[in-house]
């Protein structure tokens, strides 16, 4: 048998194979931030003015957070890598990886600012004993590992565009409240960037559906419901486990539908939960969209809206006076 | 649907540490809702009412402490020490009744949520434990004006009837502090030089923590300072530059933040031809080393004519060492003129010099804005020659609106003053455009505007900081600004950035200089004084006039003639002027600045208005601030008659706000805070070209660049209005 013969091929950004890829990478460049952006030690105060048991909670959602984003920034995004069908798409896979590296440590920035030592360190136990969190992180790997290019796409698209929900829901709801408001800021950037990682996963694997037999169509149809309905079990002990204590689990549950619903339509697909599940609390909607209208106080925060500039020259025309 | 926490109390009413839902809909809620479209389609905009209702209702009246009558009332509050028994001595207990029934029969109601909202969390008095609220709006505002009338009744009433109304505003400092025995500084904004040397950087510093403590916003100017690797003593390559002692400001201003009352904030400013002018630029950068990163101080660069010039021609632009220029001119960097001086240093070999093309360094800014909104720039030979004041205008301030003259101070070895120089302070307020057109008497609530921040100025006394009372005993100077200009444009169906609203900008900012000089001009006639300095103004030799002498200023639309004829606002005439000018020459002026337009944000949530005279940012608002996390503000006036004339900042694009700015510009004799708006798409370039276009329409400082982001198709929130771009 004769070998095939591996060719090396330089990517060339002049000829763009799908605009869709180009797009989203200059999206995600421009979106490009590092959590030391952030002034997050203005909230040292109104970190202050929350209840133990609510500190308690806030702390443990980030480690769940960050425990995503570890995964999908090491693993998830990189188990995408052999099956993208253009150079572009492993371009703009590395980026997703990086920003998830960066979404984790940014996480970490917020502990170190608001908490002591010990703190930090119960909640990452906290973390490693939650089973709910375990198998999250289990199934989602189980499928990472599995050996369905368009199957990771599934999982990786149910991580990006559902399984953070139930984690960010808390900061919104803080800054709805106006407590810590510049750990807001933060998330709000991690969610601009997961609002479009979501978005692109789904899309490539819309790609592929659209070119599978109608069988394969159904199977990866009924693996998607089978999937998310398999997370949504655990995701809904793992937001009781966090919320009864302050009681707003009813609310997340929604939130969930909601994200839930997203996320399938990012994949394509109809929704699952009935709309009136689906009917969020105002203020924790209104303030998830990932398009930076928000006016912001130049002098308590450094806001989430400012981009990388695409830098263009001036011409003697412009100069004419 | 609602989540709205509530503490459960056992049946004795005792807290029992347990929590709840609350079923009914929260006013964080509803307020949210605004920026939900409804199930028809339609703007929800009653839902805002009705979270003012259920704020007032769930939490307002649930914590305010009662009393029985206003007796009992100051009685308790002077006792406690929560008001200053001072101001309340200078009037009988019989007149402050009355002021308070005056108030009380206007029936003042909230018009929008972030309106109460802001006034309970951050104006009204509050017992001192921050449980319980002891004022309401009405009491506030004859607090205020019980203090700035100091024991005239009628000014304490005209003061009580224009801030009420809405026609006239103090600034965040006057309106919260006044009246209060426990209370920081009623002067908004305070403007320091530096020298180059240590006494004064020290000293810098020093006033920095100072003022901010008192809760002002300072600025100070760097452009002095010797560059990185100046000399100290003569042995070359010693100093740090100015990198490190913005450092050590920005440190100043973020402990100050953590015992004041209101969040420590400053500026610095830096001249374009400074040596270190792109070192200080990229510490804002989104990767900069966190050892130069300075993410709270805000920065402007001042921007003199020359260096327009050169980038126009496409050449290199010299940095001058200010260590040599100080030395050769004997006055510091930021005193001389690098237009007038441009070539003269550049072929004086004493001078060490670098060179970057001028045209980079203008698209440097403009990366810069893009990443972070900063820095300011100040075109500093525009400010210069419309400045009527002697002296020389160097800096400007956090919000850059206030442009006056300084000087020196310089120190004995003991740290001691040897000569205290001149530093700058400006109290503000605002007037509501739409209020003041509708108002009975305009002259009058400009006249009560500029007698209120006279009073500020009066009664102020910084005593930690002696070239700041000194300045300002000196000079009274003052900055009546405007706000509203959009509401009242899109109220009358008129577009922002038209050829009428530009006509009305123009005509109402020439009405507005005309009845406040004429102020001045009274209180200097009264009080039988002028401004320090006031001989060698361009008010003393009647030059000033010239412009409003020499031609007629009436209204070029119907419209807009329209408009003043229905609002019974008079337009003042040339012959009035003539008269005008002949009393300022004899008799002087009060204030030695008048006029300086601020951004507005927090008092025009409260009273209702667009901020200053830009365009919207959005027709529902999405503020996020710290002390009030993330609310939601719909215009004034806005309804489905008036929704298409509320076209937003971005929409209505860089070169009609300057337009319109250009339009007010040239009737202030401080400055304007203008913002301008992109949208991601927009380049370096087009920010460039829009900096290009407001020097040459005579802007004299741009404040902030924003830029909107719209969602990548396909990640949006469905129904969100705010998103709809």
């Amino acid at each position: 048998m004769e070998k095939t013969k591996l060719i090396s091929r330089p990517i060339n950004w002049n000829k763009i194979e799908d605009s869709v890829d180009l797009d989203v990478w200059n999206r995600l460049t421009q979106n490009f931030w590092l959590p030391e952006k952030v002034p997050l030690s203005n909230d040292v105060q109104s970190w202050g003015t929350l209840r133990p048991h609510e500190q308690k909670l806030t702390m443990h959602v980030f480690t769940g957070l960050t425990m995503l984003d570890t995964i999908q920034g090491t693993i998830g995004a990189m188990s995408l890598m052999p099956d993208a069908r253009t150079q572009h798409e492993e371009a703009v896979i590395t980026n997703i990886a990086f920003m998830e590296s960066v979404h984790a440590k940014s996480y970490s920035s917020v502990f170190s600012t608001l908490c002591s030592t010990n703190d930090i360190e119960e909640a990452f136990r906290w973390s490693e004993d939650n089973p709910y969190l375990q198998k999250k992180a289990e199934i989602i790997l189980g499928y990472y590992n599995g050996d369905d290019p368009l199957k990771r796409k599934v999982a990786s698209t149910l991580l990006e565009s559902f399984l953070f929900y139930s984690g960010f829901y808390l900061p919104m709801y803080w800054s709805s409240r106006a407590k810590l408001t510049n750990t807001a800021d933060l998330i709000r950037l991690i969610i601009r960037d997961e609002a479009i990682h979501g978005y692109y996963i789904g899309y490539k694997f819309q790609l592929g559906f659209n070119e599978a037999s109608k069988e394969r169509q159904e199977e990866l149809r009924s693996y998607t419901y089978d999937l998310l309905l398999e997370l949504y079990e655990n995701e809904i002990k793992y937001t009781a486990d966090l919320y009864d204590e302050i009681g707003l689990t009813h609310d997340v549950k929604k939130f969930l539908h909601y994200n839930g619903n997203k996320a399938l339509m990012n994949l394509g697909f109809d929704p699952l939960f009935p709309k009136d599940e689906c009917d969020v609390s105002p203020a924790i909607l209104s303030s998830l969209s990932p398009s930076s209208d928000e006016n912001h106080d130049f002098f308590s925060g450094s806001g989430s809206s400012y981009v990388i500039g695409k830098h263009e020259s001036t011409t003697d025309d412009d100069w004419d006076f | 649907m609602a989540n709205q926490i509530v503490e459960l109390a056992d049946d004795l009413g005792n807290p029992t540490g347990k929590t709840a839902i609350d079923n009914a809909l929260s006013y964080q809620d509803l307020n949210a809702m605004i920026n939900l479209w409804g199930q028809d389609e339609k703007l929800q905009l009653e839902k805002d009412k009705l979270a003012v209702r259920r704020y007032f209702l769930d939490h307002v009246n649930q914590n305010t402490v009662f009393f029985h009558s206003l007796q009992e009332r100051l009685d308790y509050l002077v006792e406690n020490e929560y008001y200053e028994k001072e101001i309340l001595d200078q009037y009988s207990f019989e007149f402050i009744e009355k002021l308070e029934a005056l108030a009380y029969s206007k029936k003042f109601r909230f018009e929008a949520f972030m309106g109460a909202y802001k006034f309970y969390t951050g104006y009204a008095l509050k017992t001192f434990d921050g449980t319980r609220y002891l004022e309401r709006f009405e009491d506030r505002v004859v607090m205020v004006a019980l203090t700035l009338a100091a024991g005239d009744e009628d000014v304490a009433t005209n003061l009580v009837e224009e801030i009420i109304s809405g026609r006239f505003q103090p600034a965040t400092p006057t309106f919260l502090n006044c009246g209060k025995k426990q209370r920081g500084e009623f002067v908004s904004c305070f403007l320091l030089r530096i020298e180059d040397n240590m006494e004064s950087i020290a000293r810098g510093i020093n006033s920095a923590l100072q003022l901010s403590k008192r809760g002002g916003g300072v600025a100070l100017s760097l452009s002095n300072v010797r560059e990185y690797g100046a000399p100290i003593k003569k042995i070359e390559g010693q100093s740090s530059g100015i990198i490190p002692v913005m450092k050590l400001l920005e440190d100043s201003f973020s402990y100050a933040n953590q015992l004041g009352a209101r969040q420590g904030a400053g500026a610095v400013y830096l001249n374009a031809h400074h040596p270190d002018i792109l070192r200080f630029l990229d510490t804002k950068r989104e990767n900069a080393d966190e050892k130069t990163r300075i993410k709270t101080l805000s920065i402007g660069v001042v921007v003199p004519d020359v260096t327009l010039e050169l980038a126009k021609s496409g050449e290199d632009m010299y940095l001058f060492s200010p260590y040599d220029v100080e030395k050769v001119y004997g006055v510091p960097f930021g005193d001389i003129s690098v237009t007038e001086k441009y070539q003269e240093m550049v072929d004086d070999p004493r001078i060490k010099k670098s060179k970057i093309k001028a045209r980079e360094l203008f698209e440097r800014i403009a990366e810069l804005q893009f990443e972070s909104g900063y820095p300011y720039v100040m075109y500093e030979d525009t400010v210069n020659e419309a400045n009527p004041i002697q002296g020389r205008i160097n800096m400007s301030n956090l919000c850059s609106e206030i442009l006056q003259v300084n000087t020196p101070t310089t120190y004995n070895q003991d740290l001691s003053y040897d000569e205290i120089g001149k530093d700058i302070s400006c109290n503000l307020g605002s007037m509501n455009i739409a209020m003041a057109m509708d108002g009975p008497d305009f002259g009058k609530t400009v006249e009560t505007s500029i007698r209120a921040l006279s009073a500020v100025s009066d009664m102020s006394n910084i005593e930690s900081v002696r070239s700041i009372s000194d300045g300002n005993h000196k000079s009274h100077a003052i900055g009546l600004g405007q706000m509203n200009l959009h509401g009242y444009l899109a109220r009358e169906k008129v577009h922002y950035g038209s050829e009428e609203s530009i006509d009305f900008t123009n005509m109402y900012f020439y009405t507005v200089v005309y009845h406040a000089i004429k102020a001045s001009n009274k209180i200097a006639i009264e009080r039988k004084t002028h401004f320090h300095n006031f001989e060698n103004s361009k008010y003393a030799t009647g030059e000033y006039f010239d412009k409003y002498t020499n031609q007629t200023w009436a209204p070029a639309t119907p419209k807009v003639k329209e408009l003043f004829d229905k609002a019974g606002v008079a337009i003042p005439t040339q012959a009035e002027w003539e008269t005008l000018k002949k009393s300022v020459m004899k008799h002087g002026i009060y204030n030695q600045n008048l006029q300086a337009v601020p951004p507005t944000g927090s008092i025009s949530y409260i009273n209702n208005s667009t901020s200053s005279i830009h365009p919207i940012a959005s027709r529902i608002e999405v503020r996020k601030e710290g002390k009030l996390g993330r609310v939601y503000y719909p215009a004034p006036f806005l309804s489905e008659e008036t929704w298409e004339y509320y076209e937003d900042a971005y929409e209505v694009g860089p070169e009609k706000i300057i337009d319109v700015y250009a339009a007010a510009t040239q009737h202030v004799d401080q400055g304007l805070s203008l913002t301008l708006f992109f949208k991601d798409t927009a380049t370096t370039r087009d920010v460039n070209r829009a900096q290009i276009y407001a020097w040459k329409k005579g802007i004299k400082t741009i404040y902030y660049i924003r830029i909107r982001q719209a969602a990548l198709e396909g990640t949006e929130v469905e129904n969100c209005v705010s998103c709809m771009l």
